[in-house]
């Protein structure tokens, strides 16, 4: 097949067809009535943006363009301006039962945005107002398109911040920042993306547009945005949200360690948490990742476990956190290097994620990260470790971890493998990458870890919820077939089918 | 170079960190107009995936090239000249658009895009000397007039060159690399006869033209032994000495100082324009837009102009509603042909444009 016919195929089998393979409908009719709806400028079926809109930041489909082999591509790019247009475009999707992908930055890592059926594909950017500050609630309401540095930039400009740090800020929306749960560098302060919003507004697969109550604490019976948060798109789109925000901290304190044992650096950073010394951000390295990107990042040759801890806010209380903090490491061996190292840390916190010390083609990888409680997580992080490097002795897989969003009862464990040589067949790739996943997240759950704290699960992990929430997973169907009877909303999903 | 050109697209294809500061990218919506996704359709070329069609190098040429990408990359990936390289090979398999081989005719022919008129010679020679350009030469003349008054108030009488000459940008951004080493040889050769040691520019796209794209896009390195110095520079630091003075003018309500087309590729242009323009209006009334210093986003006098002008009028209007929403009644700028741009749409937002040049010649005290 060439190009053009794997694409139109894709349309006929999203649109339907006739017994002898007509299309059940033109695209030019579809298109027209989108176009009807969001403006000629705002719809596009052009090559270039099926192209452009066929990948996200998930390894698959980039290795899959690299060796230059396509993806199912959208039949229509559709750029809503509100959410009104969007419950109208979700009427011709209902009448013409095409698939919908919401699509915000396009910088998730585990294919959610990808559209497997080909169908609408909702990229939400035009809906990046920003419809109130209120410098008394400390709470910012924007749409969700808006893109998450330049939210960031308008609210540092009145002294405030969004304490959502993510890697990805650049590049995400809000509303993506929502759909996969995410984390961001200082969410052991100020919690998930999920902890930070106070209300959505949702336009469901019927049309409908809701909002969820002003605020997410009340006993007004139960909390159903929390359907919406990781439903990554396949409940709805979220259109507005309105989002918690606090002042720029009058000071922040870094500050790195070196613990010649991890466990007992998991052991510090457990002390500090259940001894409610509100760090900022602990980030623990396994001495893998100490001795290669550490080194490669900061420049710093160590052998170990390197620990940056930060403390921000008010300078007083701040200072004595960290000396409450300090005694904790003493306690258990650690060596303290100092603030100068903590603080080129933060600056070149997001260095980690950037070409070319970041993962770069043919190089196979995968981000197996997982949260626990402090009773497994120790034991996730050997089992993983061990099962990932010495299940494929003849692919030389490194794998490297830290520990970087901490709770109260638990944290958050980001492990990496990474292949520099994998297979050049791309189905052969796909099926050794598949594998490894497996045996990654396999030690995840035998051990009670969850198979995702903050990407989410779009594609990638899909296979395995079924396995993560046992009994409770038809229940979870049920909740979609209710809310998306036609199953529209991004399928291929979460775990959730076409 | 080309070599050079697919390893930054292969890079930026599978990146996404200058998406904030993208500016096409911003007005459009459009993911594929933004810097990875004309990465990706470059690098999709080369792999067959794709031909160079019609709706793909119109997306391949509404790329800005205004330097924001490359100013916000953590690993200064130089994008815009690798565009350039990809451009090039474009219109050498005659499938860019039609308006780059009209346009390539005029620059060969006339030295610019707006006239069919040639390039003056040079007034002469002396110690310092002036690059007039194309813009300030048939698209704002008053903005040249107003810059020779500021200079001889401080007995600063330039010698000017590429009087009406293209500074080789335009043609380099179209993927026209001869053409764009034949425009900046013909200045480099005036300047050279002029006998000047300091050549002077009026907006941060010339100063990127001489001091940076001649060598990094077409191998012709900046005379060592001549210093290029923006006029605001220059102005700024002879206000602080002294040496030129303004009276001030509180009517007028909050003004802003617009950062010009590229100046996000030439820093030392953000404090003395400000410095100038504060010398004329209150510091008290001065707002500052979104889109300013590091993170400034282009007007439309870019390539785009020509290839995609709905971009480029996106651009300039995106521009003065930053004016508009931070509550500017005024806006300033050095640039000829940003205040070009501008201009033509300024009525529609309720902002006055002026010329920084124009406005200081008019308030020397
Ligand atoms: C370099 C890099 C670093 C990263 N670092 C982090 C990090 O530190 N923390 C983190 O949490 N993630 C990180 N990520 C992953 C990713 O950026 C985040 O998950 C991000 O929040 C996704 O936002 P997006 O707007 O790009 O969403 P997209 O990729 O467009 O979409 C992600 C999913 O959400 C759905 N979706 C998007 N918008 C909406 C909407 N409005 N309504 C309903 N569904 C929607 C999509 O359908 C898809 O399923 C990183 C990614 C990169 C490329």
């Amino acid at each position: 097949m060439n190009s053009t016919d794997v694409e139109s195929a894709v349309m006929m089998k999203n649109m339907g067809s006739t017994s002898n393979g007509a299309p059940l409908f033109n695209e030019e009719m579809v298109r027209s009535e989108l176009e009807e709806i969001v403006g000629m400028d705002h719809v596009s079926t052009e090559r270039s943006d099926r192209l452009v809109y066929s990948c996200d930041w998930f390894w698959l489909p980039q290795m899959w363009l690299d060796r230059g082999e396509r993806m199912p591509v959208p039949d229509y790019v559709v750029h809503p301006a509100s959410p009104e247009e969007i419950s109208e475009v979700m009427r011709i999707a209902n009448t013409y039962d095409i698939p919908v992908v919401p699509w915000g930055g396009g910088s998730g890592s585990q294919g959610g945005a990808l559209p497997l059926y080909g169908g609408i594909l909702m990229d939400v950017k035009r809906m990046n107002e920003i419809i109130e500050i209120d410098e008394t609630s400390l709470t910012v309401t924007a749409q969700a398109g808006i893109n998450g540095q330049q939210l960031e930039w308008a609210l540092n400009e009145k002294g405030l911040t969004l304490p959502h740090y993510p890697a990805s800020a650049n590049c995400a929306t809000l509303g993506g920042y929502l759909a996969p749960r995410g984390s961001g560098t200082i969410s052991t302060k100020y919690g998930k993306a999920e902890d930070l919003v106070l209300n959505m507004e949702v336009v469901l697969p019927n049309g409908r547009i809701i909002r969820t109550p002003k605020v997410p604490n009340h006993a007004a019976g139960p909390g159903f945005m929390n359907l919406f948060l990781g439903s990554e798109g396949t409940l709805g789109t979220i259109t507005e949200a309105t989002m918690q925000v606090d002042y720029l901290p009058e000071t922040r304190l870094f500050r790195a360690l070196l613990f010649d044992d991890l466990s007992d650096a998991i052991e510090a950073g457990r002390r500090v948490m259940t001894g409610r010394l509100d760090p900022t951000v602990i980030r623990l390295y396994d001495p893998t990742e100490t001795g290669e990107r550490v080194k490669k990042i900061l420049g710093e040759e160590l052998e170990g476990a390197y620990m940056v801890i930060g403390f921000d806010g008010d300078e007083d209380l701040a200072t004595l956190q960290e000396e409450k903090a300090m005694a904790i490491f003493n306690e258990l061996g650690a060596r303290d290097l100092g603030r100068k190292p903590g603080e080129k840390w933060w600056e070149r916190r997001y260095d980690f994620y950037y070409p070319p010390q970041n993962l770069k083609f043919p190089w196979m990888y995968g981000t197996t990260e997982t949260v626990s409680t402090y009773s497994n997580c120790k034991q996730i992080y050997h089992e993983q470790k061990r099962a990932v490097e010495e299940g494929y002795p003849e692919w030389d897989i490194r794998y490297i971890a830290h520990f970087s969003h901490w709770f109260h009862w638990g944290t958050g464990m980001y492990s990496r493998f990474l292949i520099e040589d994998p297979p050049d067949d791309p189905e052969e790739a796909i099926r050794l990458h598949n594998r490894v996943w497996n045996t990654a997240i396999t030690a995840v759950m035998e051990n009670d870890g969850m198979i995702n704290e903050h990407h989410g699960v779009g594609l990638k992990l899909a296979r395995f919820m079924r396995r993560q929430y046992g009994e409770a997973w038809p229940f979870l169907e049920t909740l979609k077939d209710a809310i998306d009877p036609q199953g529209l909303m991004n399928p291929g999903k979460v775990g959730f089918g076409r | 170079m080309i070599e050079n050109v697919i390893d930054t697209t292969e890079y930026c294809r599978h990146c996404l960190m200058c998406r904030h500061v993208a500016p096409v990218g911003h007005v459009t919506h459009r993911e594929t107009l933004t810097p990875h996704g004309v990465a990706q359709l470059v690098a999709s070329e080369r792999r067959g995936m794709i031909e160079w069609t019609e709706d793909t190098v119109q997306a391949l040429y509404a790329f800005s090239d205004n330097g924001d990408s490359r100013a916000h990359c953590v690993t200064s990936q130089p994008l815009g000249e690798a565009i350039a390289a990809a451009r090039s090979e474009v219109v050498a398999q005659d499938k860019a658009p039609p308006v780059v081989y009209e346009l390539h005719d005029k620059l060969q022919r006339w030295e610019n895009p707006h006239e069919a008129a040639e390039p003056e010679p040079p007034t002469g020679e002396g110690d310092v000397a002036l690059f007039v350009g194309d813009d300030a030469t048939h698209l704002r003349p008053s903005t040249l007039e107003a810059a020779l008054a500021l200079l001889q108030a401080v007995d600063i009488d330039p010698v000017l060159i590429g009087r009406g000459r293209s500074n080789g940008f335009l043609a380099s951004s179209l993927g026209l690399p001869s053409t764009a080493e034949a425009l900046v040889r013909a200045t480099l050769q005036e300047l050279a006869e002029s006998g000047a040691s300091t050549l002077l520019v009026l907006a941060p796209g010339d100063y990127f033209a001489f001091g940076q794209m001649s060598d990094e896009r077409l191998g012709i390195p900046w005379p060592d032994d001549v210093e290029l110095l923006e006029v605001t520079q220059l102005l700024a630091q002879k206000m602080e000495e002294g040496a030129i003075g303004f009276s001030q003018d509180a009517s007028g309500g909050p003004h802003a100082y617009l950062d010009p087309t590229h100046a996000v590729r030439v820093p030392s242009h953000y404090d003395p324009a400000r410095q100038l323009a504060g010398a004329v209006y209150p510091d008290t009334d001065r707002v500052e837009l979104f889109w300013r210093n590091g993170r400034a986003h282009p007007s439309g006098n870019l390539a785009v102009q020509f290839t995609s002008p709905d971009v480029a009028d996106q651009l300039t209007k995106a521009r003065l509603k930053d004016a508009q929403s931070v509550g500017a009644k005024r806006v300033l700028t050095a640039d000829p042909g940003s205040l070009h741009h501008l201009a033509h749409h300024a009525s529609s937002f309720d902002v006055t444009v002026e010329g920084l040049f124009e406005t200081l010649a008019a308030r020397r005290s």
